[in-house]
């Protein structure tokens, strides 16, 4: 399975309810990373005000924000490739990501947390 | 004399109450009387102009330290800006160098805010709170200031720390800095818990015997009983005492605004046991005049001078004379709550009205009494208020309407939280009056509130602000090139710094001002308010406070301001068009 990770610019507080109005993208996109983690999706997301070792340690983004700076982003990668920047992904469009049927409804089965890894630890702490 | 709120004192006691009022001052001269009376005592001040150690003559820092000339006492000072950025490095540091220049500044500026500076210090806390071997021996442990409502209540949410702390990332909000924060959520629970038990803490907010303080004393008593901090005592600092007002007209009419005020205390405060201490006529440095604090002093005898100690400072009009020669503008007051913005404001706008310039004044003035008696009394003078509560509201719900629908109970409460913090309502007023801002572009507009360097870069980063003020102005608005820039060009917008000449209230406005300029925007002028050094006193007691003023007056016009004015404490309170005019002539 492909993993996907999103790296969000520096969000004071990631329900952004600092800015004069509430980024209806954050809102959406919020609610679907969690359908995709029902689903059986792969997807981490790392703050820039929070986790900037995260970015400052893979090549890719730090490369992109070379060029495009934080205005460039969200950034996101599938499989530490650039699949998207400067906008949030659609539902329909992480599923594709994700290579999983969009057409798998909220009310689907959610799959167990049994997350790869071989170790049998859950989640991306693993290893 | 017996002060009720150390009787039987439990062994966590936190001062509270606004800057300048005296919280530091009664902390230590409690922590003084405890150690005297037997007590194993640790006096912790987060005072950022902390003079504990100049007042004990040694230097403290941020360990504990016993204090050699009281036994049995010892301090520790936690400077809240320091421990905010000791967390901006731990996050920052590792990447500096590393990532672009400019981004590394936009992530800076994300952990400059309050909120950090508040989580900052309740982390350093945290471990005099809870059960250590660093406090073990210590009987009593005195705190010069209180972790605010909306922190203690984050804490407390369950939402706030699910998948936060626990995974280190995800939904972060207000909380965000306990990011960086190393210590568990257990031993945030036991501060918590620690705080909210009356027979472990005691908290004793200070207010002085002014309406607006005891206004706002009252909203923070109902905040942290709503919480469970039940046991609250309440001290009214720094009463004049009545002799003074026997031969001076000043001092009498202080007196009886003071009396007035006591009378008209809020109903939640009454039911508190309550202690007043008098104004002293010396500086509260020194273990003597610590150990006076509390107790009855002799009457000073009357000084035969009256003049005042101030003759040629700058007044109000001389700064309008320079507002005046643009023709038209925007001037926002900034400064902390209490320092009489509402009233600079409005003698500002009746000086430039009276001038014959066209004028819009509008304030948030909670207590609205100062903008109606304006309302049709002066050619060229508009008059508007917006109510911040009805704003913050309005913007609370539509928040909650647009965002809090797809969350769960958990995280709902978490954004109804968020949406409580002092930045929510900042944002909300400002959004308010941004809408009467395009007036600037013809008139004068006189605001009685500004927003923080901190929230202009915000909302600048991610153009919102941009964006809300380029709607609000539509294409028949002024000329600009951006709004930021409109703020930052002090041909354009001016904005005046109102303090009070006092240690505390002075620092305060420094770091206001120092915020601006992170913001590109340079303060045109300080204003000094209720000076009694510009005024005239006879009372030895208001003489004595008129001498320690001037040392902050020299601060403000050598060290801070670029140009600075000073308006006297003034018998009657200047309401109606005539005393905002006499206000502005000093």
């Amino acid at each position: 399975m492909k993993t996907l990770q999103v790296f969000d610019p520096a969000l004071c507080c990631s329900t952004g309810v600092c800015g004069t109005e509430v980024d209806q993208a954050l809102v959406d996109f919020s609610a679907d990373v969690d359908w995709l983690k029902h689903v059986g999706g792969k997807i981490e997301r790392f703050n820039l005000a929070q986790q900037p070792m995260t970015f400052a340690e893979n090549t890719v983004v730090k490369a992109f924000l070379e060029r495009s700076g934080a205005e460039g982003l969200p950034l996101v990668l599938l499989d530490g490739e650039i699949a998207m920047a400067g906008r949030y992904p659609t539902r329909k469009e992480l599923a594709r990501f994700a290579g999983i049927s969009s057409e798998v409804s909220e009310t689907a089965v959610p799959v167990p947390e049994t997350k790869m890894g071989g170790c049998g630890c859950s989640d991306s702490k693993c290893c | 004399m017996i002060m009720k709120f150390l009787e039987q004192a439990p062994r966590f006691l936190f001062f509270t109450g606004k800057g300048g009022v005296g919280k530091t001052s009664i902390a230590c001269a409690s922590a003084i009387r405890l150690a005297e009376a037997g007590k194993r005592v640790l006096l912790v001040s987060t005072d950022p102009a902390s003079n504990v150690g100049q007042v004990f003559g040694i230097s403290i820092g941020n360990r504990i330290t016993a204090i050699p000339a009281v036994p049995r006492l010892a301090a520790l000072e936690i400077d809240p800006q320091a421990a905010a950025q000791v967390y901006r490095d731990r996050i920052v540091g590792p990447v500096r160098g590393v990532l672009p220049d400019a981004v590394v500044k936009g992530i800076e500026e994300q952990l400059s805010g309050a909120c950090t500076t508040e989580i900052a210090a309740f982390d350093e806390f945290t471990a005099l709170l809870i059960d250590s071997t660093l406090t073990r021996e210590y009987e009593h442990i005195i705190f010069d200031t209180a972790p605010t409502g909306h922190t203690i209540r984050l804490l407390q949410l369950p939402g706030a720390w699910s998948g936060f702390l626990e995974e280190g990332k995800g939904d972060a909000s207000c909380l965000g800095p306990l990011a960086g924060l190393e210590k568990q959520r257990e031993q945030y629970k036991a501060a918590v818990d620690a705080l909210a038990d009356g027979s472990r803490t005691r908290l004793i907010l200070v207010a002085r015997a002014q309406q607006g303080t005891l206004r706002e004393v009252a909203r923070t008593h109902e905040e942290l009983a709503a919480i469970g901090l039940q046991q609250q005592y309440l001290v009214i600092n720094g009463v004049l005492p009545k002799i003074e007002a026997e031969n001076d007209p000043l001092a009498a009419a202080i007196h009886e605004r003071e009396l007035a005020a006591l009378n008209a205390i809020p109903d939640v405060l009454k039911e508190l046991p309550l202690d007043k201490v008098e104004l002293k006529p010396f500086n509260l440095v020194g273990l003597d005049a610590l150990h006076q604090l509390l107790t009855e002093s002799a009457p000073l005898a009357l000084d035969s001078a009256d003049e005042p100690l101030l003759f040629d400072e700058p007044h109000l009009s001389d700064l309008v004379d320079g507002i005046a020669a643009e023709g038209h503008g925007l001037v926002m007051l900034m400064g902390k709550g209490g320092v009489g913005k509402t009233t600079l404001a409005a003698a500002i706008a009746v000086e430039l009205a009276h001038r014959g310039l066209p004028t819009h004044l509008t304030t948030s003035d909670p207590a609205a009494h100062l903008t109606e008696t304006l309302i049709g009394s002066l050619e060229n003078l508009t008059v508007s208020r917006i109510d911040p509560h009805e704003e913050t509201e309005r913007y609370r719900q539509h928040v909650l309407e647009s965002k809090g629908a797809k969350l769960d109970a958990q995280g709902r409460a978490l954004l109804e939280e968020d949406l409580r913090s002092p930045c929510t309502e900042e944002i909300a007023v400002f959004q308010a009056f941004s809408r009467i801002i395009r007036e600037a572009g013809k008139k004068f507009v006189v605001m009685d509130t500004a927003p923080t360097g901190h929230t202009l870069l915000l909302l600048d980063a991610t153009g919102a602000y941009h964006r809300e003020v380029t709607r609000q102005m539509g294409d028949k608005g002024m000329h600009y090139t951006t709004p930021m820039m409109q703020l930052q060009d002090s041909k354009q917008t001016k904005v005046l710094i109102a303090t009070l000449a006092e240690t505390t209230p002075v620092l305060e406005a420094a770091n206001l001002q120092a915020d601006l300029r992170r913001a590109g925007i340079e303060p045109w002028a300080w204003i000094i308010n209720t000076s009694v050094a510009a005024a005239s006193a006879r009372s030895p007691l208001l003489r004595q406070r008129a001498a320690n003023e001037l040392r902050e007056i020299n601060a403000v016009a050598s060290q801070h301001a670029q140009r600075y004015a000073v308006a006297p404490l003034l018998r009657n309170e200047p309401v109606g068009v005539a005393r905002l005019l006499e206000l502005a002539a000093g």
